[in-house]
């Protein structure tokens, strides 16, 4: 079912993609190459993601704050050490796994409900210390967050997308390897039923540890790049609503499948942008985080109507 | 020093009567469905915005209290009929994201419907602030911990006195065998959520006085509920109670003698110490799988 679509071989077209937006972006307003950037970089946390959820079936709703941890690591090395951000980016993957591994001997002792409450408080916990830690900004943030460059060459927005997608071209071949090997088999005995795993000798405590700290590899490089590109952060660019984002967008895509969460990061992203500027016109009060609404109930709606994902569809029709 | 402690007691122990509300609502939906509903806190936001805005257009407080309540009832039956019952199929990591789906809309609704300024809500007596050993109670506090009593005496009574309440008692020790003897597991769930979005629409009507009412107000409240349903138990009431009072008084000590930024933060740290020290709280019983 989800294995046969996601069994297109992810390397051509990871660089595929690649190549077509390294074209695109010389053709469309730097608005959209911004968006193509950020739907890259949401990927890439949602590649990690659905690894941890849709293959270990584990549930994470703190992802967000990995992202910042990756952001904030990065952005303060730069401004603070002037360490150039390819550094900052490799560190603040490398604090987020740090992170996480510490955060997995909390976690990961708990599933389902309890490990959904307990992802989810952690998240908000970073989320208060990005808050309240001055050095790093507190709630005002980090702002004139140094760019990437090579050599004189400062990065351009079509330079970040055109970074963002390597990433994720690297980032899904990188998985695609992985699920397709005996630790790819593993997790998704693990999701089956832990217990039974590990009769069939896996140890599963230790590879749901490796793949919550590859999520948050993930996340913390999407997050060092969203730094630069932005050039700005504060804390709630990192909230609760983004780590919701990113369920949606995994939800949507197909939890068990590496391009559904390019698929779902592209969706999510368009369909922000659509509400943001459709909605107003039918009701002009709203105003804030309204989009909300509509993201929740198309996750509801996902859930019951299509609860494996957009991806699933598209297997059974090549099955057809 | 001991009488600021004092106040930061008192000053806990009236958030920490409506976080007990609020974890009731939890502790009532996991009894009977064994799921953790996300969205609890919405009710209360639901609840809070409801009153005020009736309250402003001129309703009196108690009427407004009771129709905030009716509305949060509504959202949670109809919550219940079309989301959760279309998908009871589904497996738990599913239904998780499902509460969590109803809790980002319902917000977004309410920035809709009341957009993003606060609305307050008058005390609801006037009166001095009490005093107690030198500290002081707001005239609300009265109310908060009067409407506490009511709650959990009722809920008490209801499964303790009643014959439906023993029904669900049974539903919840052995579903299938309940479900054998004729008690309607899809009607107790039904009605689970019903009250517990009453209640935490309640809960919700009783802060509002005390922080003012936002559409995103929900958030805090709900987590703050959901660490003290954990903190007591997620199967136990009378830990509903004492988890709401424990995680309120320590949050408003921590928040005064160090910073009130960090108020959730401490919050929080007693979730995860609880979740790995005893899964099953304070007062539940042995781990039930969840």
């Amino acid at each position: 079912m989800t294995l046969r679509f996601s069994s297109v071989a992810y390397g051509p077209i990871g660089l595929a993609l690649v190549a077509f937006v390294a074209v695109v972006v010389w053709f469309v307003p730097s608005y959209y190459t911004g968006l193509l950037t950020l739907i890259g970089l949401y990927a890439l946390v949602t590649i990690g993601l659905n690894l941890f959820m849709g293959y270990a079936g584990q549930v994470s709703l703190g992802q967000a704050a990995f992202f910042g941890v990756g952001a904030y690591t990065s952005a303060t090395f730069a401004l603070r050490a002037h360490i150039t951000p390819w550094i900052g980016m490799i560190l603040g993957a490398l604090v987020a796994a740090l992170v996480a591994y510490a955060l997995s001997f909390v976690a990961l002792r708990l599933r389902e409900n309890l490990l959904a409450l307990a992802t989810l408080a952690l998240g908000i916990v970073i989320n208060v210390v990005f808050n309240q830690w001055d050095f790093i900004g507190g709630s005002s943030g980090l702002k004139d967050i140094p760019g990437f460059t090579i050599g004189s060459y400062t990065f351009d927005q079509r330079a970040y997308a055109i970074l963002a997608w390597a990433l994720v071209a690297a980032g899904v071949w990188f998985a695609g390897n992985l699920v397709r090997s005996s630790f790819g088999r593993s997790l998704i005995a693990i999701s089956v039923g832990e217990l039974g795993a590990q009769a069939l000798g896996v140890h599963a405590e230790r590879l749901k540890r490796q793949t919550f700290v590859l999520s948050a590899v993930y996340a913390g490089a999407a997050g060092a790049v969203y730094a630069s590109q932005a050039s700005y952060i504060d804390p709630t660019s990192f909230n609760f609503l983004l780590s919701v984002n990113f369920v949606l967008m995994s939800v949507i895509g197909g939890l068990r499948s590496l391009w559904g969460a390019v698929i779902g990061a592209t969706v999510v992203v368009a369909l922000g942008q659509i509400l943001q500027n459709v909605v107003p016109l039918v009701l002009p009060s709203a105003r804030g985080d309204f989009q909300s609404f509509f993201l929740g109930i198309i996750l509801i709606a996902m859930l019951i109507l299509l609860p494996r994902g957009i991806t699933s569809r598209l297997s059974e029709a090549r099955r057809a | 020093m001991i009488a600021s402690l004092w106040q930061y007691v008192l000053s806990g122990v009236v958030d920490g009567a409506i976080f007990a509300l609020v974890a009731a609502g939890f502790v009532l939906i996991y009894q009977v469905t064994g799921l953790i509903n996300f969205a609890q806190g919405e009710f209360a936001m639901i609840g809070a915005m409801t009153a005020a805005s009736l309250a402003t257009a001129g309703m009196p407080i108690l009427p407004a209290a009771g129709l905030a309540m009716l509305a949060a009832a509504v959202v949670g039956a109809l919550f219940y009929l079309l989301a959760i019952r279309p998908a009871r199929a589904a497996t738990g990591v599913t239904l998780i994201f499902i509460t969590l789906g109803l809790d980002v809309a319902l917000r977004g609704l309410a920035l809709f419907v009341w957009g993003t300024n606060p609305l307050s809500l008058g005390a609801f007596s006037s009166g001095n602030a009490i005093q107690l050993f030198g500290g002081a109670l707001p005239p609300q506090a009265m109310w908060v911990l009067g409407s506490d009593v009511i709650v959990f005496a009722a809920l008490y009574l209801f499964f303790r006195h009643t014959y439906a309440g023993t029904a669900v008692r049974a539903a919840v020790a052995n579903p299938p065998i309940a479900s054998t003897f004729g008690i309607p597991l899809r009607t107790f769930a039904f009605w689970s959520f019903v009250v517990a979005a009453a209640i935490g629409g309640l809960g919700g009507v009783m802060i509002a006085p005390i922080t003012s009412a936002t559409y995103d107000m929900g958030l805090t409240l709900g987590l703050a509920g959901f660490v003290a349903a954990v903190l007591g138990g997620l199967d136990s009431l009378p830990g509903a109670l004492v988890g709401g009072f424990v995680l309120g008084i320590v949050e408003h000590v921590a928040g005064g003698l160090w910073s009130t930024g960090w108020e959730q933060g401490v919050g929080f740290l007693i979730l995860v110490l609880v979740l790995v020290l005893r899964p099953q709280g304070l007062l539940g019983r042995a781990a039930r799988r969840a």
